[in-house]
């Protein structure tokens, strides 16, 4: 089966501390894979290291059969690897239709811009309810909102979400999680951080948990299809 | 009493189209990439000497060497990106170390001036002669194109960061780096772009001016300081602002240099800015952030 990603005994950090030691994750052709684990030990650090934002000090990263360990974010973004971060907040001067079509910048964008807008308008309606606002002035769900739509503008071949529901209401999570669920089903593959393990388990057919930027533990849905077991695994492993 | 003063708005207004001029550019690299461009002087009078060499010892029209003299100085804007600025991105010192280092190509580009086009004093001919009188007060017509010319430019400069997204792209790099590389954004492109366009509008400020003052190795230092303030009295950040401040500033030192001559004028000017700067520390345009 085709590799669509492939991240190989990756180790990346800030300065002199590092955070990622060796880290092996794949994403096989079809699949969508989720990362969980405790807060700060390393998935947006691993997420921003295959995205281009931070260079790795070992290990390769290879999308779609290309090396792109030391290419440009801008690169990465136009062979069509998406990254939509956490707790985005964009750009607080422009306003919501103009950053839209901006994230269409990329070469592989650029003819669909129109259209895609229109897709991305018709999966949050609410973003065209506000889109002369400027983002700055946008609420949390909102922001967020905008941030996985600019990520669709970029016309994914993969999908990365950092925590999409991250700090949102119960009402709004849900409208989120059934939004990222459409995606999911029109074909995109993602690669999820989440703490909620039932919302990655409905999501993805995979998981890695990470603990101290290493992968302790690989869990196939087809083994442990009970998220109350994958509960199980993740208390257990962090109570010790 | 009616004429004074309506000369005194004209002179006004061609201070201030060159000062909107001068700062714009000053204000697109400051938004961009949150660095103080102390070569954005130099630049301007390297424009000038290009477009006079291409127009007086070489003959070309002198349309043409304004536009030379622009595109030389936005390729020479590059280069001092790429070489002075660049390799200090991401350092927690970038704005003081970049101070330091554009200053050093401000230097570096006046001596070589001396060196290359030497001392004695130079100007260009003008885009159109004669002159034009409004009421009793009589500009240039070279003079009035610059009045006319400055609004476009701006206006084209905002277009251009408002409708285009190449132009957006600046905007939200220097809003976001992270997130503008994460939605494919070149980050290093649109540095480098924003000091090119910066520098093709101080060299077409300078290729301008030359045909009214003398062109000199030091004859971007006076615009230069007066485009700092224009830029830190209208509030960093916002075009409209600069525009609004080039203007603003424009006017009052014609009314001061009228009313108290030129000698105190500059002193005045500082202490102007430092009162609004008390009373709003963001400019007298600026938003409360």
């Amino acid at each position: 089966m085709e590799r669509l990603l492939e991240v190989t005994d990756l180790s990346a950090g800030y300065g002199a501390v590092t955070v990622l030691r060796g880290v092996d994750i794949h994403l096989d052709a079809g699949e969508s894979i989720g990362l969980f684990g405790p807060n700060g030990h390393g998935k947006t650090t691993l997420l921003k290291t295959i995205s281009g934002l931070i260079r790795p000090t070992a290990g390769a990263i290879r999308f779609s059969g290309n090396d792109i360990t030391k290419a440009r974010p801008s690169n990465i973004v136009n062979a069509g690897l998406i990254h939509s971060p956490q707790g985005n907040t964009l750009f607080g001067d422009m306003q919501v239709h103009e950053t839209l079509e901006l994230a269409s910048i990329a070469k592989r964008a650029k003819g669909g811009s129109r259209k895609n807008l229109k897709s991305v308008f018709e999966l949050f309606p609410r973003l065209e309810e506000r889109r002369t606002q400027k983002a700055r002035t946008l609420s949390g769900g909102e922001r967020q909102m905008l941030s996985i739509g600019c990520a669709l503008m970029c016309v994914p071949k993969l999908l990365m979400l950092d925590e999409p529901t991250l700090g949102l209401s119960p009402r709004l999570k849900k409208e989120l999680a059934a939004a990222v669920g459409d995606i999911a089903k029109s074909g995109v593959p993602l690669v999820v951080v989440e703490q909620d393990v039932e919302f990655l388990m409905a999501l993805t057919d995979r998981l890695y948990m990470i603990e101290h930027g290493e992968v302790v533990r690989e869990i196939d849905k087809a083994n442990a299809p009970d998220h109350e077991e994958v509960m199980k695994l993740y208390f257990g492993e962090v109570s010790h | 009493m009616i004429d004074t003063l309506i000369a005194t708005l004209v002179s006004g207004l061609v201070l201030g189209s060159l000062y909107a001029l001068m700062a714009s550019g000053l204000s697109v690299v400051w938004t961009t990439l949150g660095v103080f461009n102390f070569a954005h002087g130099a630049l301007m009078m390297i424009g000038a000497f290009l477009a006079w060499t291409l127009v007086e010892p070489v003959g070309l029209p002198l349309p043409v060497g304004i536009l030379c003299g622009a595109l030389g100085a936005a390729a020479l804007g590059i280069v001092i990106e790429r070489l002075l600025v660049r390799p200090y991105y991401g350092n927690r010192n970038m704005l003081l170390i970049t101070v330091m280092t554009t200053l050093a190509a401000m230097i570096i580009m006046e001596k070589g001036a001396q060196m290359i086009w030497g001392a004695r004093l130079k100007q260009l001919p003008r885009l159109i002669d004669g002159e034009i009188s409004i009421a009793s007060a009589t500009i240039s017509a070279h003079e009035a194109v610059m009045i006319l010319l400055a609004p476009l430019v701006l206006a084209a400069i905002w277009a251009f960061t408002v409708r285009t997204n190449i132009g957006r792209s600046l905007r939200a790099v220097g809003q976001n780096q992270d997130s503008a590389a994460l939605i494919g954004i070149n980050v290093p492109f649109a540095f480098a772009l924003a000091f090119g366009l910066s520098a093709a509008l101080a060299g077409l400020t300078g290729a301008l001016l030359g045909s009214i003052r003398f062109i000199t190795p030091a004859m971007g230092a006076d615009p230069l300081t007066k485009a700092m303030i224009v830029v830190i009295f209208g509030g960093l950040g916002s075009l409209g602002a600069t525009a609004g401040a080039a203007y603003l500033i424009g006017l009052i030192e014609a009314i001061l240099v009228l009313w108290l001559g030129l000698y105190w004028t500059p002193f005045v000017l500082f202490l102007i800015m430092i009162v609004v700067l008390v009373f709003r520390p963001n400019g007298i345009f600026g938003g409360n952030q």
